[in-house]
């Protein structure tokens, strides 16, 4: 049997601008569902509704419509939350702490005891080839550093469900090997990922499956495997390419529809 | 608690690494001064002036300190987006919110004892009672119980607004409160009903800091001669009005916080 941890049904999100109350649509009646230890990529053109998605998968937004499900529990409940790791995209830390004072703070929160969190923390830096620069201030550190220090406080409480958003944006190519790697190495412990990326390589290399959004709707959705042996498409990139194409063509011919149906203005 | 704990020490660490406790060296300077100035032109009187310019720049710095501290607590954490950071963290939104306010209320303690037993050792230096000092601290205790009401107002406003409307929103509410008593008396003088209703309902609605102010004036008035009584409260002010207003003001922290949390429960993070 397999056990869900994420499950998303109907999901509509509508933003609402500040003065006006202009409605806009970032996520229109989507659905899936992520399997326990499965690496789950969310793919789509900007404004396609991703980090919506995720916000709402950690409870930072709450739905218009539909049901967000995180390891038994609705969307932002803390007994969720506990087992969950995030790490947003350019993630601003503060800057006044060492890396150390900073695993330490985010230890408290889950409530870990002192000497687990010095070990813990300890652990995390290594992983994450850190372990000199734990005294320093966050504030002197590089892109790099301050991603892997990201990727270190999503593990500080060894969590079952990690959302990663763009952790590879603005890192040169050896970051980027880097923290595939470790993404990897967290995949082969079992966990379940949840990848919002631009970046197709790695979502073909780290993902099993994934799903492109566009204009809020889902495009497509396909395991990563398949993509490969269908012998349809070169690779991940063609596909995504081939399915945002069809999706904007859709759209557009939606759009024509309706435009037609409206009586014109005299 | 643990987290309350967790981000308390964080606003801490963030408000101290921010140099805010040499705002302490500043009130050294002004009543160094002051009290070399004023011993020169005040006869028999400088320890009463000294005691006043004290309370009044303790007051002063506290409240700047709360104000401009306290109006970008939960801002910058929305500017910077840490917040991403905390709420997918195990934690409920009210304690965040206390945490925040407990976090600065430490520090801005920290910089009223340090300004506090500067005072006392001036005054002392300029020949006070010894045994008058209980009552100057009861006085500056005064004075951090206005702040902790600052450092509410200021938490409150800045989970809505930025910072600079939060800093006219404080300010404001802290001028008013201080005002209560007057605008209570424009109502009064009023020959219309509904300015009667409106300023009760404003003096009712905003705290009244007046009572702080008036309560500091007796604590350091000397005592008419044979009326000393050591370590006792002077005036018209016993222990229970004491406690009457420090639950009085701990009361509007409370429901400031209260109300803080609801916002933030309510808020979306875009």
């Amino acid at each position: 049997m397999t056990d869900q941890v994420i499950v998303t049904e109907n999901l509509v999100k509508i933003h609402y601008s500040h003065f006006l109350r202009r409605p806009s649509r970032a996520l229109q009646g989507v659905s899936f569902s992520i399997a326990r230890g499965e690496a789950f990529g969310l793919l789509g053109p900007n404004g396609a509704g991703k980090t919506t998605t995720q916000k709402l998968l950690l409870g930072l937004l709450k739905p218009t419509e539909g049901t967000v499900c995180v390891l038994g529990h609705p969307a932002g409940d803390p007994r969720a939350l506990d087992k969950v790791g995030f790490l947003p995209e350019n993630p601003y830390f503060y800057s006044y702490l060492t890396a150390h004072e900073f695993l330490d703070f985010f230890g408290r929160l889950f409530n870990l005891s002192a000497a687990q969190r010095k070990e813990r923390a300890n652990e995390l830096l290594k992983m994450v080839s850190l372990s000199d620069a734990g005294s320093k201030p966050i504030r002197k550190f590089s892109k790099g550093m301050l991603q892997r220090l990201g990727i270190a406080q999503a593990l500080m409480n060894d969590p079952d469900v990690l959302f990663l958003d763009e952790p590879n944006t603005g890192l040169d190519p050896i970051g980027r090997r880097d923290i595939r790697n470790i993404i990897k190495g967290l995949k082969q412990q079992g966990k379940t990922i949840f990848l919002n990326s631009h970046l197709l390589p790695d979502v073909n290399e780290l993902c099993d499956r994934i799903m492109i959004l566009h204009r809020g709707r889902c495009a497509a959705e396909a395991r990563v495997q398949d993509i490969a042996t269908s012998g349809n498409y070169r690779d991940l990139e063609e596909y995504f390419m081939d399915a945002v194409a069809r999706a904007e063509q859709e759209y557009n011919e939606q759009q024509a529809t309706a435009a037609a149906a409206t009586p014109a203005k005299v | 608690m643990n987290s309350v704990i967790a981000i308390a020490l964080n606003t801490f660490r963030e408000t101290v690494r921010d140099r805010v406790l040499y705002a302490f060296l500043i009130f050294a300077v002004i009543l160094t001064f002051a009290g070399i100035v004023l011993g020169t032109l005040s006869v028999g009187q400088s320890v009463r002036v000294l005691e006043d310019i004290g309370l009044f720049t303790i007051s002063t710095i506290g409240g700047v300190i709360a104000i401009f501290v306290g109006t970008n607590l939960v801002f910058k954490e929305l500017d910077k987006r840490t917040i991403y950071l905390i709420f997918t963290k195990p934690i409920r939104r009210w304690q965040f919110i206390l945490g925040k306010f407990l976090g600065l209320s430490l520090c801005i303690l920290i910089i009223t004892a340090l300004m506090g037993g500067f005072l006392m050792v001036l005054t002392l230096a300029n020949g006070a009672p010894a045994s008058s000092m209980s009552n100057l601290l009861a006085a500056v205790g005064s004075v951090y119980l206005e702040l902790l009401l600052v450092i509410a107002l200021a938490t409150f406003f800045s989970t809505f607004a930025t910072p600079l409307m939060s800093v006219i929103f404080t300010i404001g509410l802290w001028i008013c409160g201080h005002l209560g008593q007057s605008l209570m008396s424009l109502g009064s003088m009023s020959e219309s009903g509904a300015v009667k209703v409106l300023f009760a309902v404003i003096y009712y609605a905003l705290p009244d800091l007046g009572k702080l102010t008036e309560l500091r004036f007796e604590l350091i008035t000397p005592p008419a001669a044979g009326a000393w009584s050591p370590g006792a409260v002077v005036g018209h002010f016993g222990v229970e009005t004491l406690l009457l207003l420090t639950t009085y003001v701990l009361g509007y922290v409370v429901l400031l916080l209260s109300l803080g949390t609801l916002i933030i429960e309510r808020r979306e993070f875009n």
